[in-house]
């Protein structure tokens, strides 16, 4: 816009500039031939005044030479006529000198008039015709009229001497103006021509100027356009305007093209672009929506949320014969002109992934939710049996990799693979509904799912197992958060002072509590494991309920550990001349630094040696590393997460030791824990808790 | 988390290097998660990724796989060099193959080759390795593939 | 922002806040910070607002969409036609666009989502006002 204003006040100049030169070139050439007419005028009058200029003289001189003859005698006529001519020139000369109105007057008439004086005083001399001398046969003498003719051309000749000079000075005064006036004329005319060659030289230049910027101008109009071809060729959205008839403007950017799979926008009725893609509710509010940016009363900013073509779900073919969802964004501006909204310029971005992203986020959210849920159920649920599920799970995790691992180059291995992880899952699948955990149970549905898809396969591949063990890996973190979840859950419980009585622990836990499970359990796994062993409890009811939890869950463990991996049968502990029954026993007390809780059960001991075989077969230690060890070192592989010297994988709950949970659990609190073993005599753990304040104690 | 088409990207590249050096596909494995110490054989080229994503690809081989491929194609050359040169190959066939997949989302770094000795390979935090085999004729290399 | 407009120079600007909601009103009461504002009424549905507004005589009402005895399309419709200067800010969670669209037809001036943010609020009632 601003372009063709320009463009049109350069073409209102050239038009100025051409319209003055030919005025001016017109001025000059009147005024010059009118200056050069006067000139010309000026030169006849300076010749004829300079001719003028002598006549008094030649008068006076021919006056004399009259007198002379008629002395003498002689013939009179030549010089009579020559005087006749020479009066007749002066009176022609003078009347066309006369005629030249611009003259100095006042020479002239001084001239004039002193002429005037003249014609009485020649008048009779030119009159004369008759003849001056009266001839005898001896001489000749002047005749009556010859001496009548001679006074006459006596009183002519004195007063031709007397005023000849006069005369002559004016007709020369005459000369002298005229030429000034010739030579200021022909200044006036150089001057003219001057200043017309400037004129044209000075609009010359400006039509070049202008020339010039029009050229400039043009090259500028024509890069911003080639920009504006470039920007639509490459900008990622699709522009278009729409007019007042909702109608796709001459312009569109190449987007638009890839976004709808045509080229004929121009003119195309907006309604006719969105035809297929919308229902015809959405079509009829767009159009509504954008005939509000026709109005006043709407404000652009502020009906965005209402767009309804914000966020549109189309189907498009993906060029490999088949359809994807694409998300579409449409966006509407106005575009003012000075009268009001002059177009409404739509742009079309494809938001594909921005939507789904904003999807798994929302995803990610609803599994935030579920999580949520699953710790509402965890907080429901024994927390021995969901620290029993965990270590199922995570052997369970381990045994269907090592499957996994298990190489396989054809169908027939691949397919074997199988069975052994459907079993799997579905186990772990059943055991997580059971306890009402939810969000484990749901992704190992879906790994059975994909297990069962894989099964039905008859050409099997390595490729087949890659989603299978992204998802494997998924479901281990998830684990892991989950087991994460189980202590932070433990901290909270003992951090709320009103645990024990609220709703979240129903089953309210006590130091009484505590001994009566404790006790029941080892009953259990004492039947379990057909083992044979007593549980000793001492001073439980010094622990402050902060602790209560944390320590109810070290003991379970530490428990389950004594009864699956310290006590040994009954053959082993006869021949090793040990009591019948095993003996376990626990202690908490207070101490200077606070508490300690002391576990310890007369059974076969660690030995470090096969705690180093194990870390090394389960690949948490290489073998160099292992040899490095120490004894000390090698016990505290047993706090390390997924430790497990058991070698076989039993659907039993007894695999891995879950001795990291616990040490979890006490650092978690502040805590250290330690352990000391005699093989073949016993093993201890140690764990020293940090005083409470009082007030919390109370 | 690593993606399937990511894992996929990875596990093409590896792939089609065979099939283009040596006119032979590879197959691949049963793909598993890596427990403990990383798989490593004689020759390892690996690449490191940053930006968004953090993480290592590395591909690992044992010298008469490498040898074999050496012989497929033509080369005469079986020197330590050679086998170092290869697995760099492979690594940056992979780099290449993931640059174009998610230019945006990954900075690649240039493979580096480890042989021999047991390379110190940075796992990132919080990321399982995934443990893909690769296959071709009698041999197997393998694929490691760790990413947050 | 807080300078004074100059549509309304010299004069406080007017708000009438129309919602069934008293937790949203008491929201957009709270939540607008400009110095020359003040809310001159709140309204729970239509025939309220229509009755308030006359008396009131507000620069600009916020209006909720969704209200028992007449609704908010209605009621923009009657106040536009009773005080065409009026500046309407419809606040509404309504997802149907189809209505929101209306709303605008009928003389709604902008069309605000519920849940909001103070911030957005200010803004809007800024692109409004100011």
């Amino acid at each position: 816009m601003l372009l063709s204003d320009t463009d049109r006040n350069r073409r209102v100049l050239t038009a100025a500039a051409g319209t003055v030169l030919a005025v001016v070139m017109g001025l000059v050439l009147i005024i010059g031939f009118r200056l050069a007419t006067q000139i010309r005028a000026s030169v006849g009058n300076l010749q004829r005044a300079s001719e003028l200029q002598t006549y008094p003289e030649l008068i006076s001189q021919q006056l004399t030479a009259l007198r002379q003859r008629l002395d003498t005698l002689e013939y009179t006529g030549h010089v009579h006529s020559e005087l006749s001519a020479s009066v007749s020139g002066f009176n022609s000369d003078l009347a066309s000198l006369q005629r030249q109105t611009d003259l100095d007057s006042s020479a002239l008439a001084g001239a004039t008039v002193l002429w005037r004086n003249y014609t009485p005083v020649l008048a009779p001399v030119l009159a004369y015709a008759g003849e001056p001398y009266s001839d005898s046969a001896t001489n000749s003498t002047l005749s009556r009229s010859g001496r009548a003719f001679y006074a006459h051309v006596r009183r002519a000749e004195l007063f031709a001497a007397a005023n000849s000079t006069a005369l002559h000075d004016q007709l020369a005064a005459i000369s002298t103006s005229l030429q000034a006036q010739t030579a200021s004329a022909a200044a006036r005319l150089r001057l003219l021509l001057s200043a017309g060659v400037l004129t044209v030289l000075l609009l010359g230049a400006a039509a070049a100027y202008l020339q010039l910027a029009r050229a400039r101008g043009e090259r500028a109009a024509r890069e911003a356009q080639e920009q504006t071809r470039d920007i639509l060729a490459t900008v990622r959205e699709g522009f278009f305007l729409l007019d007042a008839d909702y109608r796709i403007g001459a312009v569109w950017s190449q987007a638009l093209s890839q976004i709808f799979g045509r080229n004929d926008f121009a003119g195309l009725a907006f309604e006719e672009l969105l035809r297929d893609k919308v229902s015809s509710e959405t079509l009829a509010t767009a159009t509504k929506f954008i005939k509000l940016l026709w109005g006043e009363r709407a404000h652009e900013n502020l009906m965005k949320s209402i767009n309804p073509l914000g966020q549109l779900e189309v189907s498009v073919d993906n060029g490999r014969n088949g359809k994807e969802t694409r998300f579409l964004q449409f966006d509407f501006h106005r575009v003012m002109g000075p009268k009001g909204v002059k177009h409404v310029l739509c742009s079309v971005g494809d938001i594909t992934s921005s939507v789904l992203l904003s999807r798994e986020l929302q995803e990610a959210q609803e599994s935030a939710h579920s999580q949520l849920d699953m710790m509402v159920s965890m907080l429901h649920s024994d927390p021995l049996q969901i620290s029993a599920f965990l270590e199922t799970a995570a052997a369970g995790l381990k045994h269907i990799n090592a499957i996994l691992k298990e190489p396989a180059r054809n169908h027939g291995e691949f397919s074997k693979k199988l069975a052994g992880l459907a079993r799997e899952l579905h186990a772990m699948k059943g055991e997580s509904s059971a306890l009402n955990l939810m969000s484990i149970a749901q992704r190992a549905h879906q790994l059975e799912d994909m297990v069962g898809e894989l099964t039905g396969n008859t050409d099997l591949s390595g490729k087949d197992f890659l989603p299978l063990v992204l998802k494997l890996d998924e479901l281990l973190a998830h684990l892991n958060g989950v087991r994460e979840m189980t202590l932070r859950l433990t901290a909270l419980k003992e951090n709320s002072p009103t645990a024990q009585s609220s709703a979240l622990a129903p089953r309210a836990s006590g130091p009484a509590e505590l001994a009566t499970t404790l006790q029941t359990l080892a009953h259990k796994l004492s039947a379990e494991h057909h083992k044979a062993f007593a549980l000793t409890l001492h001073g439980l009811e010094d622990c402050p309920p902060q602790y209560l939890s944390t320590v109810k869950d070290c003991l379970i463990q530490m428990l389950r550990n004594a009864a699956v991996h310290g006590i040994e049968t009954d053959e082993v502990r006869r021949a090793g001349a040990k009591t019948e029954a095993g003996q376990v026993r626990a202690e908490f007390r207070r101490v200077e630094s606070g508490f300690e809780l002391l576990f310890e059960d007369d059974g076969a001991g660690l030995s470090p040696e096969s705690l180093k075989e194990a870390a090394v077969r389960k690949s948490i230690l290489t073998a160099q590393q292992a040899a490095a060890l120490d004894n000390r070192s090698a016990l505290a592989l047993i706090f390390k997460p997924g430790f497990s010297t058991r070698t076989e994988v039993t659907m039993d709950a007894g695999r891995g030791t879950g001795m990291d949970v616990v040490a979890k659990a006490v650092y978690g609190l502040g805590g250290k824990i330690g352990v000391s073993t005699n093989p073949g005599r016993f093993t201890r753990f140690k764990i020293a808790l940090p005083a409470v304040s009082e007030s919390a104690v109370a | 988390m690593l993606r399937e088409e990511e894992l996929k990207t990875f596990v093409d590249g590896t792939t089609r290097y065979f099939e283009v050096a040596a006119q032979q596909p590879a197959t691949i494995g049963s793909p598993y998660l890596l427990e403990g110490e990383p798989a490593i054989q004689d020759y390892t080229g690996l690449i490191s990724i940053s930006g968004k994503r953090e993480g290592v690809v590395y591909f690992t081989a044992p010298r008469a796989m490498l040898t074999v491929l050496l012989m497929k194609m033509q080369e005469s050359d079986f020197s330590h060099e050679s086998m170092r040169d290869l697995v760099g190959e492979v690594a940056n066939t992979i780099s290449g193959n993931a640059r174009r997949d998610f230019g945006h989302d990954f900075v690649i770094s240039v493979p580096s080759v480890f042989s021999g000795e047991k390379p110190q390979i940075p796992n990132p935090p919080g990321a399982r390795a995934f443990v893909i085999p690769i296959h071709w004729r009698s041999h197997s290399a393998k694929l490691v593939v760790s990413l947050t | 922002m807080s300078s004074a407009p100059d549509t309304h120079a010299g004069r406080m600007v007017r708000l009438l806040i129309v919602d069934d909601s008293n937790i949203v009103r008491r929201r957009i009461e709270r939540s607008q910070h400009f110095d020359d504002l003040e809310v001159v009424g709140t309204a729970a549905n239509g025939i309220e607002a229509l009755e308030l507004a006359r008396r009131t005589d507000p620069d600009l009402v916020t209006m909720d969409l969704t209200m028992p005895q007449m609704d908010g399309i209605e009621c923009i419709t009657q106040l536009v036609r009773m005080k065409p200067e009026v500046r309407i800010l419809v606040i509404s969670a309504l997802a149907d666009k189809a209505t929101a669209v209306e709303a605008m037809e009928r003389g709604a001036n902008g069309f605000l989502s519920k849940p909001f943010t103070d911030r957005q609020l200010n803004e809007a009632i800024a692109e409004l006002m100011y």
